[in-house]
């Protein structure tokens, strides 16, 4: 099979018909799932923070790192490869768990989601499936054929959103 | 054989770390000991000074020139984190074969041991109480070493415990280890590192990271240190399986941390990049 993974701070189009893209082990962070049915693409991003200010230069060497700058990067690419900016982005969105009787102090699985939707809506774009929060460790995986968005956490089996 | 023999049984059969290591130790326990002494037990071992000078080298922690003596090697990290390289580099079926009871993969303990240490060392900045950095980062790399002997004890049973976890029939994974076995990965763990001739205060940590309040109050600051590591690495997305994130945050933690909310960000970034870099140190040739 061929799957290609994106790592944390990463981000990657496809439209390779029989490819897989992939992204393990989520934690706190969010994917970015982005599925143009017009012209095939499927693009995954990885964010791990909300916002770029508090490091630059990370910023400019990873921006997938960040919410705002990682949104705007995973956008430009679609566009890249074939999303023509008209018609409508299928947007979804994974992650941003946090362990249980979690404070507000280290609740960054929360702050993440809520940059990921305002970074969105600079846009006009919002989320059709969210599977955010709680206290479980998710995978996704995104079939470039039929656009479907898979999700898997250990020990809990699979789930289409 | 009762399941308590069979764990025991278990525990007696872990492979020890090297000598190395418990000798280490042992020099360190010792106030008076030099920093000579140290530096000439690394560097009889051959393989221990090539993890050593790794681990020094790696971009987490270079200074901008090569270290190629195991004296600036271990004025650069400090003796317990020494001693954690020790006990590593000797202790493959604790870190690096897969737990299979946890649904975890090959590789994944390790990462989640190296994660943990490096925020806890991280986290000790903010004791209230000075902590040692290096002593942190050895007590987060060990916190978990009971899991190598749980995961054979709980495979079958581990979609249940998750499941538990989650509909609230347990407060956490450790209830659940404890409901099923009668004992817990962290107490295992504590059996194993008192089992090692580890010193008490690194069993106590290890003993007590889901479950800091019950800690001897002298041990607190470091045993609050490690659960928070813990935490921390978990929501980094680096857990062992199915129990990942299925642990509680004690909110008590203020009294022995000092942690701001507007430092996490930062935080969270250091720690990123030094797993990243420590990790390919080490997994260098
Ligand atoms: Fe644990
Ligand atoms: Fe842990």
């Amino acid at each position: 099979m061929d799957i290609v993974y994106v790592g944390v701070g990463e981000f990657l189009t496809s439209k390779t018909p029989g490819q897989t893209i992939r992204t393990l082990a989520l934690g706190s962070c969010v994917a970015v799932i982005t599925l143009d049915p017009k012209s095939r693409t499927a693009g995954l991003l990885h964010v791990a923070l909300p916002d770029s200010s508090i490091n630059k230069k990370r910023a400019d060497e990873r921006p997938g790192m960040f919410a705002d700058t990682g949104i705007v990067k995973l956008l430009d690419e679609m566009k890249a490869s074939g999303f023509d900016g008209t018609g409508a982005l299928t947007i979804k969105l994974a992650g941003g768990a946090s362990i249980m009787g979690i404070n507000n102090t280290f609740n960054i699985g929360k702050r993440n989601v809520l940059a990921v939707r305002k970074c969105l809506w600079r846009y006009r774009l919002g989320a059709v499936a969210e599977e955010v929060g709680g206290n479980i460790s998710r995978s996704v995986s995104v079939d470039i054929m039929s656009g479907r968005v898979i999700i898997s956490s250990p020990g809990m089996g699979d789930w289409e959103i | 054989m009762s399941i308590a023999d069979a764990i025991a049984k278990k525990i007696a059969e872990q492979p020890i770390p090297s000598l190395m290591a418990v000798q280490l130790l042992k020099v360190i326990e010792d106030e008076d000991h030099s920093l000579k002494e140290v530096v000439r037990l690394v560097e009889t071992d051959a393989s221990l000074t090539t993890e050593v000078l790794k681990v020094a080298n790696s971009a987490a922690y270079y200074r901008g020139q090569p270290v190629t003596t195991i004296s600036r090697a271990v004025l650069l990290l400090g003796e317990m984190m020494v001693v954690g390289v020790a006990i590593c580099a000797s202790s493959s079926i604790v870190f690096h074969a897969p737990l299979d009871g946890y649904n975890s993969q090959k590789g994944e303990m390790w990462e989640h041991s190296l994660r943990t240490a490096i925020a806890a060392r991280e986290l000790a900045r903010y004791a209230r109480k000075s902590i040692s950095p290096g002593l942190a980062f050895t007590a987060g790399l060990l916190h978990d070493i009971g899991k190598s002997v749980i995961s054979g004890f709980i495979a079958g049973s581990t979609e249940e415990m998750a499941q538990s976890c989650q509909n609230g029939g347990v407060t956490d994974f450790i209830e659940a280890e404890r409901k099923l076995l009668g004992t817990d990965h962290a107490e295992v763990g504590y059996a194993l590192a008192q089992r090692w001739g580890l010193p008490e205060l690194l069993c106590a940590a290890i003993r007590d990271h889901h479950q800091p309040a019950q800690s001897d109050e002298k041990y607190k600051g470091l045993v609050y240190t490690v659960h928070l590591a813990d935490l921390i690495s978990m929501i980094g997305g680096c857990g062992t399986g199915s129990d990942s994130l299925a642990y509680r945050l004690d909110n008590n933690y203020v009294e022995y941390i000092r942690f701001e909310k507007e430092e996490l960000e930062l935080l969270l970034l250091k720690i990123q990049g030094d797993f990243v870099s420590l990790k390919t140190a080490i997994l260098a040739d």
